[in-house]
């Protein structure tokens, strides 16, 4: 299957090596790094070289206009700035931007903040309000509505690859006809905890950096950010903006191998690379550079020089690495080389891969001359832990033929629910709950774990926290009653991650220094860790994303699968939502407001979901399966209009009407502010139609709403509703469910629609 | 050297988080990476802190590892006659 190229209309960039592209393309010409010692970052470690913004957080705040006090983070700041450029350059106004989705990739979100003021919020009232900053959809968050209010918005977060795999998301988008404009990218700060943590994993380089050299020891880190206005060819023509470059293919692969380190073959990169030459309809010959993910890494660079053996033969076309200019700009580094290829595409010319002396062993020959040359094709690596590994294919602007053609091609068909497995404060992997749930009346426990010892080995459990533990078996169990060995994708939803060892890690920082610190822990609170274990578990080298976006973090990833299921490219999927909570994080979470007010009970939640097409559905051999998924929508802080018009799209896409939905399932946990806007909303959008809750069994956890999908897909596999779901016990009927609606509406603003039926 | 032998077990299991492990199941000269205990490059940087922390050793280089971490009592020879505290 080949793609329709998409148009990118603006771009914008803030790095070590400058602000705006102007000065971004003068040093790349020049040949300047922006890699120095450290002047930004308070740490003890001055022996690392890093690609630091020059810029405050102060001076950021100037330039924004924004006020001092502001609660923000240095993430939200450098991404600010590069959407400004971006936004200006494609024309994009504030009134606009209901009709253009924003996604943005990061990992360490608002970890610069938590990092010093974690003693603050374990033992005073200091700094509580950027406890909500923490995470990595606030940032995306604060770095969008700065400039209006966007129609659809989520956050990607697969460490190093995470604006790459964005820029993906955006383009399927697009392709299925979702959206004509999406501004997709990355931004991401150094931090104290990231720069241990590397350091943990002695992957630093004390020197600066060498990609693809002998003599290579490590990497430096950089920071930066970087969008990049991906829009359809009708709405550009219509709008009279012109294109930059086009994105013409990408691929998202899973090396499945190791939590921290590329397999010797490189067979995530082979594939990443293979698939965006394929779905561009193009040939390895056809590329005339390609610039390399190249961390310095002695790991990194001996895997991808491989791969990219493997794809090309001995003749590889002109490769470099651009990390010596800016560092490894780690989640924001895939829009951010994103943008250097359109530069170099619109200019002429090849980037130089500073610092190289000395070819390594079976490496590739970078390149160590600037080079003039007229580029059709350019090629944009982009890796990250845990095997996830995407590449995008960038070219030329040449003159686009409409979409229409890939467009009908976007059908809706429902999509088959074929088994789900949870595991919470309720019976583990089983139903029980359906006949005699467990009550509680206290407001925070921790989940009932089964053994699992029939999941893990001990020696692979050494080495998972309670969150990872749980994702195998309910994704092996789910696995196990779908009669599947494996899956297209593993997509899977995360709030917060790895909770657990981010605390560990945290206080040892914060208590001990910055001296000693384990990297186990820290290779556990990347939140990627979640899918890339389960893919290596279960040998998956299929797409493979994380997202982590606050209470819609499980609906994004349902969301990504469905458009995916439209295009027509899975067959299969696992969709996951994981979340765990410590008793401390529990603490912080409610000083900060964000969980636990009021009568709410919090909890933690694990469900993996696999979901077939038709076909693969029908093809085992039982085809059994749990419901249908016949629509799906996630709404950006929607209006009420918004919603009334989705629920009115919803249904009628898949032919019904709102008499047809036999009960609303919703989101109500205690929190007296959110319960009252959904039974308000509800009534006014359903009016009579039986309200049913969950939360009160399961507790809230950000990725709670996956736990709404499972209950509602059990419910009508077995064709009944537990009396303890009913909000109003004068509701209850005994009408037999042939068609659920969940309606999810969290934190407070973001909307999801999700109608299941027997 | 019995007792850091000992010790050191005790050590690595509760570093490696080995829950299931007791010293005695581990042969002080059986190989810990590849074919004996099976341990990884993680592991090895995990050996890495605990020298520095129990016995004030500093390796700078994982590949230097490699020779130190063969087996329990290769480690403990080297404590023995490098260790700082």
């Amino acid at each position: 299957m080949t793609m329709e190229p998409i148009l990118i209309t603006g771009m914008g960039v803030v790095s070590a090596i400058g602000l705006g592209k102007a000065q971004t393309l003068e040093a790349l010409l020049a040949g300047r790094s922006g890699v120095g010692p450290l002047k930004y970052l308070k740490t003890e470690h001055k022996e690392f070289p890093v690609g630091e913004v020059k810029l405050t957080d102060a001076e950021m705040c100037e330039r924004l206009g924004i006020s001092l006090d502001a609660v923000t983070t240095r993430t939200a700041l450098m991404g600010m700035l590069a959407l400004e450029e971006a936004l200006n350059e494609a024309k994009l106004t504030q009134e606009m931007l209901p009709q253009v989705g924003f996604i943005s990739g990061t990992t360490v979100g608002g970890m610069d903040m938590s990092e010093q003021y974690y003693l603050d919020y374990l033992h005073n009232e200091a700094h509580k309000e950027y406890i909500a900053v923490h995470d990595c959809g606030s940032c995306s968050e604060m770095t969008a509505n700065r400039f209006g209010k966007f129609g659809f918005s989520t956050t990607l977060s697969t460490a190093c690859s995470s604006a790459a795999n964005a820029i993906i998301l955006g383009a399927n988008m697009i392709r299925c006809g979702e959206a004509d404009i999406v501004v997709v990218g990355g931004s991401e700060c150094i931090t104290k905890f990231h720069l241990n943590g590397f350091n943990s994993l002695m992957i630093l380089d004390p020197q600066p950096c060498r990609p693809f050299d002998a003599t290579r020891h490590g990497l430096n880190l950089g920071e930066g950010a970087a969008y990049l206005v991906l829009e359809s060819a009708e709405s550009a023509a219509k709008r009279g903006v012109k294109a930059q470059a086009l994105l013409s293919g990408y691929g998202n692969a899973c090396d499945a191998f190791h939590q921290t380190a590329s397999s010797p073959e490189g067979e995530g990169a082979y594939r990443a690379m293979k698939e965006a030459l394929e779905l561009a309809g193009l040939q390895p010959t056809d590329i005339d550079y390609i610039n390399a993910h190249g961390t310095g890494t002695p790991n990194n660079d001996a895997s991808e020089s491989q791969a990219m053996k493997r794809l090309y033969g001995e003749n590889v076309p002109p490769i470099s690495s651009t990390k010596p200019f800016t560092g490894h700009t780690t989640s924001a580094s895939g829009s951010i080389e994103a943008v250097f290829c359109i530069l170099t595409l619109q200019n002429g010319f090849l980037p130089v891969n500073l610092n190289w002396t000395q070819a390594m062993e079976d490496g590739i020959m970078p390149l160590t001359q600037p080079t003039k040359k007229d580029l059709n094709h350019v090629l944009c690596n982009a890796f990250g832990f845990g095997g996830n590994d995407s590449s995008l294919l960038i070219s030329k602007t040449r003159d686009c033929e409409t979409q229409d053609k890939e467009q009908k091609t976007c059908i809706t068909n429902p999509i088959y629910v074929v088994s789900a497995k949870q595991i919470s404060i309720q019976q583990p992997l089983s139903e029980e709950w359906m006949d005699q749930p467990i009550e509680y009346n206290v407001p925070f426990t921790r989940s009932i774990d089964p053994s699992f010892k029939d999941y893990v080995s001990p020696i692979e459990a050494r080495r998972m926290g309670k969150i990872l533990k749980r994702a195998m078996a309910t994704s092996k169990e789910a696995l196990k009653a779908a009669q599947m060995e494996t899956v297209d994708a593993i997509i899977t939803g995360t709030g917060y991650g790895c909770v657990e060892n981010t605390e560990y890690f945290l206080d040892a920082l914060s208590n001990e220094g910055e001296q000693l610190l384990k990297p186990t822990y820290f290779m556990q609170s990347t939140h990627n860790t979640i899918s890339s274990l389960v893919a290596m578990q279960t040998k998956n080298h299929g797409y493979n994303v994380t997202y982590s976006h606050k209470g819609i973090s499980f609906d994004s990833a349902l969301q990504d699968a469905w458009w995916q299921f439209q295009l027509g490219k899975l067959g299969t999927a696992m969709v996951g939502g994981h979340d765990e909570m410590t008793e401390t994080f529990y603490h912080i979470l409610k000083k900060g407001g964000i969980m636990g007010q009021d009568e709410e009970l919090c909890g933690e939640t694990a469900v993996s979901i696999v979901l077939a097409s038709a076909r693969r559905c029908e093809e085992r051999s039982h085809p059994e399966y749990l419901c249908k998924l016949t629509a799906f929508r996630l709404l950006h802080q929607p209006t009420m209009d918004v919603i009334k018009e989705a629920v009115k799209e919803l249904l009628h896409s898949s032919g019904k009407t709102l008499t047809d939905v036999d009960y609303i399932l919703t989101g109500i946990s205690g929190n007296h502010h959110n319960d009252q806007a959904y039974h308000e909303e509800t009534k006014t959008l359903f009016g009579k139609t039986p309200l049913l809750r969950y939360k009160h069994l399961f507790g809230e956890s950000f990725t709670a709403s996956g736990m709404g999908f499972y209950v509602a897909a059990q419910c009508l596999k077995v064709g009944r509703i537990p009396d303890q779901l009913f909000v109003d016990v004068k509701q209850i009927t005994g009408k037999q469910p042939r068609c659920i609606l969940i309606y999810n509406r969290s934190d407070g603003k973001n909307v999801s629609l999700t109608l299941l039926e027997a | 050297m019995d007792e850091l032998i000992y010790t050191l077990k005790q050590q690595i299991i509760e570093t490696l988080n080995l829950e299931d492990m007791t010293p005695e199941d581990i042969d002080e000269n059986a190989s810990l990476f590849g074919e004996g205990l099976g341990l990884d490059s993680i592991d090895a940087l995990e050996l890495i802190v605990l020298m520095e922390k129990n016995y004030g050793i500093k390796l700078q280089d994982p590949n230097q590892g490699k020779e130190i971490f063969k087996s329990v009592a290769v480690i403990a020879d080297y404590i023995a006659k490098n260790r700082t505290k």
